[in-house]
């Protein structure tokens, strides 16, 4: 079997769960597979797997031509896929986490052993995305800012970076996030609503739009300040240009 | 509870009562946590049809809707007079309050004098361990350790739980403790058991111990409990509707 490369596709926002009706991110995603009809797990842990989010999974990806699943772990016992998680993460091309609450999905992630699964998938070339609390949970550090203040959560670590979403959206979030990197967080990447950071291994590949406008930010301390570097991003969808 | 309560057909309306009753107070407030199960919103609904006409305040708190929760966790926690915990699955519902510290402010809930209840997943986490079926097939599991000893439920509907948990106390994995019907209530005040209620005929309780090795089971015969179903004065469903509007999720 050809050798896969670990991937991680990490949406500041958007995709089928926040921008119904724009499939670019979530066409990319399948197509980072390289896989004609990859195999789809939507694992919505961080919403308490909503039934509703679950629903609008399969409606959004039983049209774009993949095998979906999903994995629950609150109703285990009543899931007709029974047996372990972790093999059925391993036989995925793609497993695409939801958005929610960062601190609920690791507790429960953990209690599981799907950290290690997920850690193993990504090893063996699974491509890994999600947004929002599917984003942050693949990076070192990570600001969540779900109830209250913002405020710093180590994530898996599979990335060596910190990470902050909705870094458009959530005014709140950016202001901390350059704080914390100013008192120490490691340097990372922001992604606006809408983008995406696509990291091939540990390394940043390169970071796409699935809207005019919308960006990847690097944010790190250089000297005594902070600061943020525009990462220029490939705007999915964009029209052809054609020849007159 | 071994079962049943609000969130379960037919809704033993006794317990719910009892659970209110226990807070000594003509309308104490009462917090649902439906962790467990992921705080889905038909539970919480559940919550309030059966709460919402009974003299109380209900609130209840979703740990995966904090970004909608304005009030530190820890002043909501404390400041009820009863807790009562839904059921769903035990290890999602332990790994989620750790990581958000809703042991620490039950235990201290607790120690004031906050009653806590709950069914299922919600009654077992109060134990040293219990039994559940968090990943499929049943298996014995930790709790809180509140209270000493363990807690195994639906004993009367799931005879597979049952087998598992009279294994563990025989092997040693699970300290002895209790078995609980659906319907059934175990009440304890401080560590120890005061008594036991049921709102269906027929649902047992029992205590397990170990016997020169072996498991023995002692049944209980619980105390059969029925409803009082009676409305909150009007003014006070005014003054909640007006508060909270109605009804509220």
């Amino acid at each position: 079997m050809e050798e896969r490369l670990p991937q991680i596709v990490a949406f500041g926002g958007g995709g089928f769960s926040m921008d119904a009706g724009n499939p670019l991110l979530d066409e990319y995603v399948l197509r980072a597979t390289g896989v004609e009809r990859p195999r789809v797990c939507f694992v919505p842990t961080a919403s308490g797997d909503a039934d509703h989010y679950v629903v609008r999974f399969y409606r959004t990806f039983a049209a774009m031509g993949c095998e979906p699943s999903h994995l629950s772990l609150f109703r285990r016992d009543r899931t007709a896929a029974q047996g372990d998680p972790a093999d059925h993460l391993l036989a995925q091309d793609l497993i695409y986490v939801g958005g929610g609450s960062v601190i609920s999905l690791l507790g429960a992630w953990r209690a599981h052993g799907i950290d290690l699964a997920m850690t193993e998938a990504w090893r063996r070339g699974v491509v890994l995305c999600g947004l929002s609390a599917g984003s942050l949970c693949w990076f070192s550090e990570a600001v969540t800012a779900f109830h209250g203040a913002p405020r710093r959560v180590e994530g898996l670590g599979l990335l060596p970076h910190s990470n902050c979403v909705h870094y458009d959206g959530e005014p709140a979030r950016r202001t901390e996030y350059r704080r914390f990197v100013e008192d120490g967080m490691r340097p990372g990447y922001a992604a606006d609503d809408g983008a995406a950071l696509h990291f091939v291994g540990a390394d940043l590949h390169r970071v796409v739009a699935s809207r005019p406008g919308k960006r990847g930010w690097h944010v790190a301390v250089k000297g005594d300040r902070v600061v943020e570097r525009k990462l220029p991003a490939v705007e999915l969808g964009a029209p052809v240009a054609l020849v007159a | 509870m071994g079962g049943g309560g609000f969130t379960c057909d037919p809704g033993d309306p006794a317990l719910d009562e009892l659970v209110l009753q226990l807070a000594g107070k003509p309308v104490p407030r009462i917090l649902f946590l439906p962790t467990a199960s992921g705080d889905p919103r038909d539970q919480i609904a559940r919550f309030h049809a059966a709460f919402g006409d009974r003299p109380c305040e209900p609130d209840v708190l979703s740990l995966f809707r904090l970004a909608d929760v304005r009030r530190p966790v820890r002043d909501i926690v404390l400041s009820q007079d009863v807790v009562y915990v839904g059921g769903g699955s035990m290890r999602n519902l332990l790994a989620i309050w750790r990581v958000h510290g809703l042991d620490r402010l039950l235990r201290d809930a607790w120690e004031r004098g906050v009653v806590l209840a709950g069914l299922s997943a919600g009654a077992m986490c109060w134990f040293e361990g219990g039994v559940t079926t968090s990943s499929g097939a049943p298996e014995a599991t930790p709790g809180l350790g509140f209270l000493p000893g363990t807690l195994s439920v639906h004993a009367d509907g799931q005879p597979a739980r049952r087998a598992v948990y009279l294994k563990a106390v025989a092997s040693g994995e699970l300290a002895p403790g209790w078995l609980a019907d659906d319907g059934v209530g175990l009440l304890f005040r401080d560590m120890a058991l005061e008594r036991a209620v049921s709102a269906r005929p027929g649902a047992r309780a029992g205590r397990v111990d170990l016997v020169d090795g072996r498991p023995v089971e002692t049944p209980i015969e619980p105390d059969l409990i029925a409803p009082a179903p009676r409305q909150a004065p009007a003014e006070v469903r005014e003054l909640r509707a007006l508060r909270y509007g109605s009804p509220r999720d």
